[in-house]
């Protein structure tokens, strides 16, 4: 665990202390999730590429170990998650659930031309230090093309990862398409390296990096390590450390374990005290109201009123009506329909390429590219569609978010405003907003990676594809030519057209129902998100300003040394939640 | 009289009609390819190996190879009596070019003209290899600069009627199958009409495969048979076969120096061999007590690469081949190239007649049709009476159509049947499925039997149209053999 975790888990049990001492039970929900988080962080690092670059054999080399299949031939079509367990065990994710497989089935599922239906990869865990800390390599299919259907997938995993290892051969420079799934794949994930592999065996390796490392620099500056698998697992097998360093995986790993899997760690730890900061502003507020009632009895009836004004207000907040409330729900009807509206002007345009290409040549000629052409252009437009749907939906988020407090945090201000110490501590006040945005940020980047289910829609596009044109009309009666064969041929061939273009229309209206209804159940869930989490702040809010109404309310009718007492025990409280904040912040930096 | 007698004769017959106007040329031009001989291009996505491979295939280091992207012109390699350069510019009339050997390697100056405006250059040069056949060296489809990817499109797919090449070899680079990429490798047919019947597939590169590993020819093997059953593949090439094109082209042009310099390797205890050679890098920089400069090392790795490096010292050690003639042929056949020399002879070089004829009169057929003169309709249904009748073509449709998978049967008939139309080859011991020594009583045996299979077959009621057809086809197949038999004999 890093240094900044064990912090952040030293502050976060403080932060559950005081919710059992001012009794927050709900505030002591969340903080308990978020220790859960940081007693065990999982970071997927997704390892992508070409067919055939050598993803599987890095996965291998990295872990010591074979648990991808490296087949010279078929590929990987399943992806396998490869993480920390206190035993070698493999297990099969289907749809129904998760079965347990023996570790040498392994292969027989995630190379091609052996999947089932409705599983969905392959976990396989082992004991190993450098997963130990959490670290999840995904090793997936490979990509084939910018534009296939693979693609689409790849990308749709990137979009959920904490990293992402793109890996090419030292055979050739990176290809234009490899190069445009770079930069679309860095638009999406913020740690991204490409790893050069491969380089035992091409001797001019080092003049593909520079190549290589000239296309990065202008296209999609990131980092560039040229590695050797086979030294790598030779190296783990003779035990032979120069050899070890000879084959580039310790700087691959110290990369995977410092920059990754640190940050990583350093993110959940940052969250984890952003909660603890939020829950000790609650109870600021809450303890300086009373403060404020305590030290001036005359005050004091203002701050009830005030606090039953904030009442009403927290309570519109938390209702139906509320203003972010409204956002949401018009924002997700909208963007439903906007959505819906993108993807069928898209599907459209599909559809008109198509028929020109049908008019253009033979069907009986094309079809067999015609097919996957068809695939990959339309996996190509959901994915856009996608990345309109990831970006409006954050905006979305964020524009709820800012609703929420803009309402709430006036409510926040004004429970504190007899307090001069209080606005004393600009510094502080700063950060508060700070901790408001990131979570504000933080919660759409959840609820979107928690709501799209769809990252294997791509492949199950793939099993949709049942057309076929059919016994294809050109028969063997033309195989023996006659005369006036030419008007036969006209003939056949405007059938095949008809046909063809008839096949085409199913499937793009088959895709346009299955996406449609996808994107629409991912807003659902993303409206689902934010709702309950919004909902859950405003109760949160009205307990500790419920909380803070009942103690302001008694401070008026407590007695002179009641008063007093009390007013002392009030200071120290807030001395000790002012320490922990600041605990916080510090760590915060 | 024959097909090709047959093609000449319309042909004449045309170039008569057409005399006087601008397709008189063009005409005349169709009449001498007929004799000349058969030209094969060879095509694929950029950095394949395309020139690496026909150096082997000419067997000398003519086209220039390396890391980067090299043929940018169309370059017609041809039989003649004088080693010379042409350029056919875009504009304007051929010119001859200056152009000096580096390393065998032939570096053309062109002269003051831009690469852009040059359409082809035509290198003559007296090879044992080019008697028998044109190659066509081709920039890669795929490549990085539209401007050379047009004329690959334009010698594959031209704008005018005639086809410059009669026959195609595809260079593959081991892919997904069901890859947009690897379709797209074949895109140039899609237009010119796929035709199994010209075309066949290298899965070039094998030694990649298996990044270098002993074994990799046989994984290659292994891989160009399954892509030789895909649908997809089978309706677009005869048959693909793996080769490693770098040590086929080293196998060819090997030097007694360099197998001196493998010896040194070979030598080494097996151990400290594998240790040298766990990568390029510690071959070139590690055990100076191999008594090999790095220069003479980094040399050899561009030669054979490291696979090649590795195949060569263990052939040394193990002494399955001891003198650089041995090596050179047990490279060629290791690498894939004797294989693949048997292929393009017995399916292009045995059938090169029906193929030139088929260029032609596919060519004629669309200029009848573009350009109507008087007397050009007697051409036109002499040219579609050829193309409906003559027996060597219907061959090649039924042929296509069982690629195609249009004709349907038990899968031992329809192999049977695309063995006896020449889909394997043309020599009747290959029609027959007989070894290649069998005596003429053998065959003409075999062949009995197999008309008489054939002709019940066709006869049978039950037997599905699209089948009977194809079995009448087969039947005159048979007889031609026996035809042909009989005259031998």
């Amino acid at each position: 665990m890093t240094e900044s975790a064990s912090q952040a888990v030293a502050l976060v049990d403080l932060g559950l202390q005081a919710c059992t001492a001012y009794d927050r039970p709900d505030a002591a929900a969340r903080l308990a999730a978020a220790r859960t988080a940081l007693a065990d962080p999982v970071t997927h690092v997704v390892v992508a590429g070409e067919f055939k670059q050598g993803k599987s054999s890095l996965v291998n080399a990295l872990v010591g170990a074979n648990v991808c299949t490296v087949d010279d031939d078929v590929a990987t079509a399943l992806p396998t998650y490869v993480r920390h367990g206190e035993k070698p065990e493999a297990i099969l994710l289907a749809d129904t659930g998760r079965d347990p497989i023996p570790l040498a089935d392994v292969g027989k599922y995630v190379v091609e031309g052996t999947r089932e239906a409705r599983v969905t990869g392959v976990e396989v865990r082992i004991p190993r230090k450098l997963l130990a800390g959490g670290l999840v390599l995904v090793d997936t299919p490979g990509v084939g093309g910018l534009s296939s259907p693979h693609a689409a997938a790849s990308l749709a995993a990137v979009s959920m990862a904490d990293a992402v290892i793109f890996v090419t051969g030292a055979a050739q420079e990176l290809t234009g398409s490899e190069v445009e799934f770079l930069r679309r794949a860095r638009a999406l994930c913020e740690v991204v390296i490409c790893v050069l592999t491969k380089t035992d065996f091409y001797p001019a390796w080092r003049r593909v990096r520079e190549l290589d490392e000239q296309h990065l620099a202008e296209h999609c500056p990131m980092p560039l390590l040229p590695v050797s698998s086979a030294l790598r697992s030779r190296a783990i097998k003779v035990n032979d450390a120069a050899l070890n360093a000879e084959s580039g995986f310790t700087e691959l790993v110290a990369f995977l374990t410092e920059r990754i899997g640190g940050s990583a760690a350093d993110r959940l730890a940052a969250g984890a005290v952003a909660e603890v900061a939020g829950l000790c502003d609650q109870l600021d507020a809450h303890f300086s109201a009373e403060r404020a009632a305590l030290a001036d009895p005359a005050a004091a009836q203002r701050v009830v009123a005030e606090l039953t004004a904030a009442k009403a207000q927290v309570e519109a907040l938390k209702s139906a009506a509320a203003k972010w409330n409204q956002t949401l729900t018009d924002g997700v009807s909208d963007l439903m329909a906007d959505i819906d509206h993108d993807l069928r002007t898209r599907v459209r345009a599909v559809l008109a390429e198509a028929d020109t290409e049908i008019e253009a040549a033979d069907p009986a000629d094309t079809w067999p590219e015609m097919e996957p052409w068809l695939r990959s252009r339309l996996a190509d437009e959901l994915l856009t569609n996608y990345d309109l749907l990831r970006v409006r939906a954050t905006e979305l988020s964020e524009r709820v978010g800012t609703h929420f407090l803009q309402a709430s945090g006036g409510l926040l201000e004004r429970l504190a405003v007899d307090d001069p110490a209080r606005l004393a501590t600009v510094d502080g006040f700063e950060h508060k907003i700070d901790l408001a945005r990131m979570r504000v940020a933080k919660q759409a980047m959840v609820a979107l990676k928690n709501a799209y289910g769809g990252a294997l829609m791509f492949i199950i596009l793939g099993s949709l594809v049942g057309v076929s044109l059919g016994p294809i009309g050109i028969g063997i009666g033309l195989v023996m030519g006659h005369r006036g064969l030419r008007e036969e041929k006209k003939r056949q061939l405007q059938r095949r057209r008809a046909e063809a273009r008839n096949a085409v229309r199913r499937y793009c209206d088959e895709v346009t129902f299955v996406a449609g209804k996808d994107s629409r159940d991912t807003l659902r869930r993303v409206q689902r998100q934010l709702r309950d989490h919004y909902s859950g702040l405003a109760e949160e809010l009205n307990r500790s300003n419920a909380q803070a109404l009942a103690s302001a309310s008694e401070a008026a009718t407590r007695g002179r040394s009641d008063r007093d007492q009390r007013l002392k025990d009030v200071d120290a409280e807030l001395a000790r939640v002012r320490r922990l904040r600041e605990r916080a912040l510090a760590v915060l930096g | 009289m024959s097909l090709l007698d047959r093609t000449r004769t319309v042909l004449d017959q045309a170039v008569d009609v057409y005399r006087g106007t601008e397709l008189g040329g063009r005409l005349a031009g169709m009449r001498e390819r007929l004799d000349a001989p058969l030209r094969v291009a060879l095509a694929g996505r950029v950095k394949a190996g395309k020139s690496t491979l026909l150096n082997a295939l000419v067997g000398e280091r003519l086209a220039p190879t390396g890391t980067g992207e090299c043929t940018r012109i169309v370059t017609w390699y041809q039989d003649g009596t004088a080693y010379q350069v042409r350029a056919l510019p875009l504009q304007g009339p051929p010119r001859p070019l200056r152009f000096t050997r580096e390393d065998g390697v032939i570096d053309v100056d062109l002269g003051g003209l831009a690469a852009e405006d040059v359409g082809q250059l035509v290198v003559t040069w007296p090879a044992r290899a080019l008697r028998t056949v044109t190659l066509i060296d081709t920039p890669g489809i795929g490549s990085l600069s539209e401007r050379t990817v047009a004329r690959t499109w334009d010698l594959l797919v031209p704008d005018d009627e005639e086809t410059p090449a009669d026959a195609v070899v595809y260079l593959l680079r081991h892919l997904h199958a069901g890859d947009v990429e690897f379709l797209r490798a074949f895109h140039d047919t899609e237009v010119a009409r796929p035709s199994p019947v010209n075309a066949i597939g290298v899965l070039s590169r094998a030694d990649e495969i298996g990044v270098g590993r002993l074994d990799s020819m046989a994984s290659a093997r292994r891989i160009a048979a399954r892509l030789g059953t895909d649908a997809n593949v089978r309706r677009l090439v005869q048959s693909v076969v793996p080769v490693a094109g770098l040590l086929a082209e080293t196998a060819v042009t090997l030097t007694e120096v360099e197998v001196a310099r493998l010896r040194r390797i070979a030598a080494l205890p097996v151990r400290e061999a594998e240790d040298l050679l766990l990568s390029a890098d510690r071959f070139v920089n590690t055990m100076p007590e191999v008594g090999l400069t790095t220069l003479e090392r980094e040399a050899l790795l561009g030669r054979f690469g490291l696979f090649g490096v590795r195949l060569t010292s263990t052939l040394l050690r193990r002494q399955v081949a001891t003198t650089a003639t041995g090596l050179s042929r047990e490279l060629a056949e290791r690498s894939g190239l004797t294989q693949l020399r048997e292929i393009i002879g017995s399916l292009f070089l045995e059938r090169r007649d029906v193929l030139k004829c088929r260029s032609a009169l596919l060519a004629l057929a669309e200029t009848t049709r573009a350009y109507v003169r008087p007397g050009g309709d007697a051409v036109a249904a002499e040219v579609e009476e050829l193309l409906a009748s003559a027996h060597p073509f219907n061959e090649l449709r039924v042929l296509s159509s069982l690629r195609a998978g249009w004709i349907t049967g038990r899968p031992d008939v329809t192999a049977e049947l695309e063995r006896l139309i020449g889909g394997a080859g043309g020599s009747p011991c290959e029609r027959l499925g007989l070894p290649p020594d069998a005596g003429p009583a053998d065959q003409a045996r075999t062949a009995a039997a197999a008309l008489e299979r054939w002709q019940r077959r066709a006869e049978n009621p039950l037997t599905r149209y699209e089948m009977s057809v194809a079995a009448t086809v087969a039947v005159r197949s048979c007889e031609g053999l026996l035809a042909r038999l009989e005259r031998t004999r």
